[in-house]
């Protein structure tokens, strides 16, 4: 791509810069071909549901209802085929992110074609089932797409050139240091380090990777009680010199645990909707063949 | 007396460091802290935790100096006395004291080591179980599993489990049995509630429904196979008919005539209709289900136009005109009367613009029975007959609204006409003698037996009643004089004449007949036999391919009453004749129905009119509740329906005036 740009340079006055392509994201790939093309479809559909009249009211048996079906249902195949597609490595004959961009607003205007093929009739059955779960899996990935967009961003800010393992072992180190300074403390400070030591959890349930808050957290109970320690001594005269060491040491810890959970709210922020998405595509999938079979069964 | 003391470390790789002291010492001590001899650095350890004493060859005593009670061989003590030949183990926090005995006499050997690691072992393979949702959250696949089965167990095991063969509720097919015409028109029927509930338990195909059943059809809603009976066969005809008999739904047109005038999908749709197995024109193709409450009986205008539009095209012999929409509708074409007779009526249909006459056999001006100021006007004032605003006789004293108010009851003569054209005709004390109508060959009869009679044996208080004009003061002198009668040839001459006058052969004047209808004289010798009365057939449904619920429009254009009924039925004030055909043309309906005339338009389809399962003349159905339900003709001979009274003992209201 940056070759044929450039290739293209020696006659031209005026040049694109090979960066400018370099950093085109799936969503605005070759000028947003694929958003356009969605656009159409949408637009299409609805013009085929504005301009047809079925009677006795509008629905999925009418011809149009048929025909957005058809069209629907065969293009939920293909964007669940992206799941194939992100595993074969090859750039042919679309590129994986060609492909992305493709599904992204392919599947955003299966919201127009899904419901229009509705004729916005809806009830406790099988064939609503597949339009909820068909909705599930674009509200899904709605949700994917903004944080795609914006979370890798604020990720490698927080990370700061910081690799995951660099992350795990800055907190490791400043364990093993900790467990050093606290040989020589008695009982109930020993314990209180051990409470650091022993329970901290970085990650935590889903809920704490989502909010990236652990108020119950292990060193910051310690921290606490530490620093209460400490304060204590010091109104009456020096704090204990091993104590403040072990402060300064928890305090550390908190910061790296901080950036650390920072991090994985992130990282499962980038992740979650997967966990919908997936398999809601796969419930969708499995809705659509009831669906279609049991209309033509009860024909 | 000495310890040989091992503490065991691990390297990063897995390997052991392994160091070995000697401490030729009865008593030792294990801690934390660094005057500990065996020092043990974890923190869950106290800083001088235990004190271990080598009492005699092969005894330890183990005492607990830290305030936390020691595990030994699993049980938690102060203090403990071991025999070192047990190998006894002391399990410290993450450490374990192994107890043995040395390799040189009176030794004993302590292997210190950490048993559980380190809560700060590294571990390269936590990262991801740190970093990314794996091993918080159940698998993506898993998850796809669980789902995709659970909506295909629910949304096509069971319902496959449970398809196919269902009862039809026998209630529900008598219900839907009863033949047209014992619902209101346009109304639904009654939905069949107390069933319908009963039979709406759970079925597992019910999730295959596309959209609740229709409010008739609610009772089936668990009963899919009910009209399903056949997979990916949609659903036939002989489902509906199953319970929809025919005499309950007539059909349109026969089979063949339905094929022939039905418009013909052609190219891909009909290869649609085709590969689909969709066969066109069932009941199913009209009549979509699963479309709400009123699902079933939402049939569009469109689906009579598409045929209607081009019928003469596929169904050259129609009588039926095209009707391409409401705005080309062709002209009335009443159904009237050509040929009057009592058995054998016959009719035709001519259309408005075609200058219609109808030969109902009977003479009826409307224009001299609508004025306030003639005999007529002077008779309802008189004897107090419904009067309209301006004092003539009211429409409906003789046209009647039906029970239902879409149509009209029968003129009968002795209710509509009886008050004024009174056919009493002698008075004998306090009988009033009437004739019989509709039965001219008794009225001669009785007229001349009444003059032998009187011959025969003359009684005091007979009178002959007669209502030809006569000078004032002379009536009662001239009716005793008629029946002062010599011989018995006097009074077969007097019968004579009298039926002569009565039938009114030829416009004669006084004639009660020839009031109304046409008499000839057929000049036979015998006199009962001389007159004959022309049939009269009326018509009771002009346009019975049609419905208009007169009661529906008693307001027209601001007017009410008669007045309402003249603004359509314009001619009747001023129709002269009886063959006049009084009709509003389709353009009176245009005014309000559809048309763009007035502002506000009240929408017309085709069912406002016509009905579709009204067979192949298109009267199948009824609109009427009549309790003695009846094929609709298209016209009615106005018969006697009820039995004509003979001599009646209630004297008739002209008949009490004249005894007065």
């Amino acid at each position: 791509m940056a070759s044929r740009a450039a290739g293209k340079a020696s006659g031209k006055a005026i040049v694109r810069a090979p960066r400018e392509t370099a950093h085109e994201g799936f969503l605005n790939h070759k000028r947003s071909r694929w958003l356009k093309i969605a656009l159409f479809v949408a637009a299409l559909a609805i013009a085929v549901y504005v301009f047809t009249d079925p009677q006795p009211r509008p629905n999925g048996g009418s011809v149009a209802g048929y025909t957005l079906g058809t069209i629907g249902a065969l293009m939920i195949i293909w964007l669940s085929l992206i799941g194939l597609r992100k595993r074969i490595i090859t750039t042919k004959p679309y590129s994986l992110k060609g492909w992305t961009s493709a599904h992204v607003y392919l599947g955003l205007s299966l919201i127009v074609i899904g419901t229009l093929h509705t004729g916005f009739q809806l009830g406790w059955n099988v064939h609503s089932a597949a339009y909820v779960l068909m909705m599930f899996v674009i509200i899904s990935g709605i949700y994917g797409i903004i944080v795609y967009d914006r979370l890798p961003e604020q990720l490698s800010a927080n990370r700061n050139e910081a690799t995951q393992p660099q992350m795990l072992e800055a907190i490791r180190a400043l364990d093993r240091q900790l467990d050093t300074a606290a040989q020589p403390l008695g009982k109930d400070e020993a314990d209180l380090v051990r409470l650091s030591l022993e329970r901290t959890d970085i990650g935590g349930n889903l809920w704490q990777r989502l909010t990236g808050r652990q108020p119950r957290c292990g060193t910051a109970r310690a921290r606490a009680a530490i620093q209460a320690l400490v304060n204590q001594q010091m109104r009456t005269g020096k704090p204990d010199q091993r104590l403040t060491q072990i402060l300064f040491l928890l305090e550390r810890k908190d910061a790296a645990l901080a950036q650390a959970r920072r991090h994985i709210r992130m990282k499962t922020q980038l992740e979650i909707w997967l966990f919908i998405h997936v398999p809601a595509t796969f419930a969708l999938l499995a809705a659509l063949i009831a669906h279609i079979l049991s209309v033509f069964l009860y024909w | 007396m000495s310890f040989v003391i091992r503490q065991i470390a691990k390297r990063a790789d897995g390997g052991d460091i392994i160091r070995t002291r000697t401490l030729a010492a009865a008593e030792i001590t294990v801690g934390r802290g660094t005057d500990c001899d065996i020092q043990l650095a974890d923190l869950g350890v106290m800083l001088r935790h235990a004190r271990l004493l080598q009492l005699s060859d092969g005894t330890v005593s183990i005492e607990a100096t830290g305030g936390i009670p020691l595990e030994i061989d699993g049980k938690f003590v102060n203090r403990a006395d071991l025999s070192v030949s047990d190998n006894p183990k002391i399990d410290i926090a993450s450490h374990r004291l192994t107890l043995a005995k040395g390799d040189t006499p009176g030794a004993i050997a302590i292997t210190a080591e950490r048993v559980v690691a380190a809560s700060d072992a590294a571990d390269a393979a936590s990262e991801t179980g740190i970093f990314s949702l794996r091993g918080t959250m159940p698998s993506k696949r898993g998850l796809a599993w669980v789902f995709a089965g659970l909506v295909l167990i629910i949304g096509l095991a069971l319902p496959l489990f449970m398809m196919g063969g269902s009862m039809l509720p026998a209630d529900m097919v008598a219900a839907a049995g009863r033949p047209a015409g014992t619902s209101d028109a346009g109304k639904l029927q009654p939905a069949l509630g107390g069933d319908a509930v009963k039979n709406a338990g759970y079925s597992a195909d019910m999730v295959w429904s596309s959209g609740p059943l229709s409010t008739a059809h609610a009772g089936l809603s668990n009963n899919c196979g009910a009209c399903h009976s056949q997979p990916f066969v949609s659903v036939t005809d002989s489902a509906c008919i199953s319970c929809h008999k025919a005499d309950a739904v007539p059909a349109h047109a026969s089979a063949n005539r339905m094929d022939k005038g039905r418009l013909q999908t052609t190219g891909f749709q009909a290869g649609i209709h085709k590969g689909l197995n969709l066969p066109e024109g069932r009941c199913a193709s009209c009549h979509k289900e699963h479309e709400g409450p009123r699902g079933a009986l939402m049939v569009a205008a469109s689906f009579c136009t598409d045929c209607h539009t081009g019928l003469s095209g596929r169904l050259t012999d129609t009588k039926i005109a095209n009707v391409p929409n409401w705005e080309d509708h062709p002209q009335f074409k009443p159904t009237l009367v050509s040929v009057a007779s009592l058995t054998a009526p016959r009719f035709e249909r001519v259309s408005l613009t075609d200058k219609p006459m109808e030969r109902s056999g009977l003479i009826y001006p409307h224009d001299i029975h609508q004025s306030a100021t003639n005999g007529v006007g002077n008779m309802v004032r008189k004897q107090g007959l419904a009067a309209g605003a301006n004092g003539a006789l009211a429409c409906n004293y003789c046209h009647t609204p039906d029970s239902d108010g879409v149509r009209f009851k029968p003129i009968e003569m002795e209710k509509n006409c009886g008050d004024c054209h009174d056919l009493a005709f002698a008075r004998d004390g306090g009988v009033i003698r009437t004739l019989p109508h509709g039965k001219p060959e008794q009225v001669a009869g009785i007229i001349r037996d009444f003059y032998l009679g009187q011959a025969l044996s003359p009684r005091a208080g007979v009178q002959r009643l007669a209502f030809e004009r006569r000078a004032p003061g002379r009536m009662a002198e001239l009716e005793n004089a008629d029946l002062r009668i010599t011989s018995v040839g006097e009074a077969r001459a007097r019968g004579d004449a009298a039926i002569a006058q009565i039938f009114g052969a030829g416009g004669t004047a006084g004639g009660l007949c020839s009031d109304c209808h046409i008499v000839n004289n057929t000049g036979a010798p015998n006199a009962a036999e001389r007159f004959t009365v022309a049939p009269v057939t009326l018509a009771s449904h002009y346009l019975p391919k049609g419905q208009f619920p007169h009661n529906q429009h008693k307001t027209y254009d601001r007017k009410t009453g008669d007045a309402a009924c003249i603004a359509c039925h314009k001619g009747a004030m001023t129709s002269k004749v009886s063959t006049d055909v009084l009709l509003p043309g389709i353009g009176e309906c245009r005014d309000c129905h559809g048309s763009t005339k007035v502002a506000t338009n009240v929408p017309a389809t085709c069912n406002t009119c016509h009905g579709y399962h009204y067979g192949e003349t298109g009267q199948g159905g009824d609109f009427t509740n009549s309790p003695h339900r009846q094929p609709l003709a298209p016209a009615k001979v106005a018969a006697r329906a009820t039995p004509v009274r003979l001599g009646s003992a209630e004297p008739t209201k002209a008949a009490r005036k004249a005894s007065a």
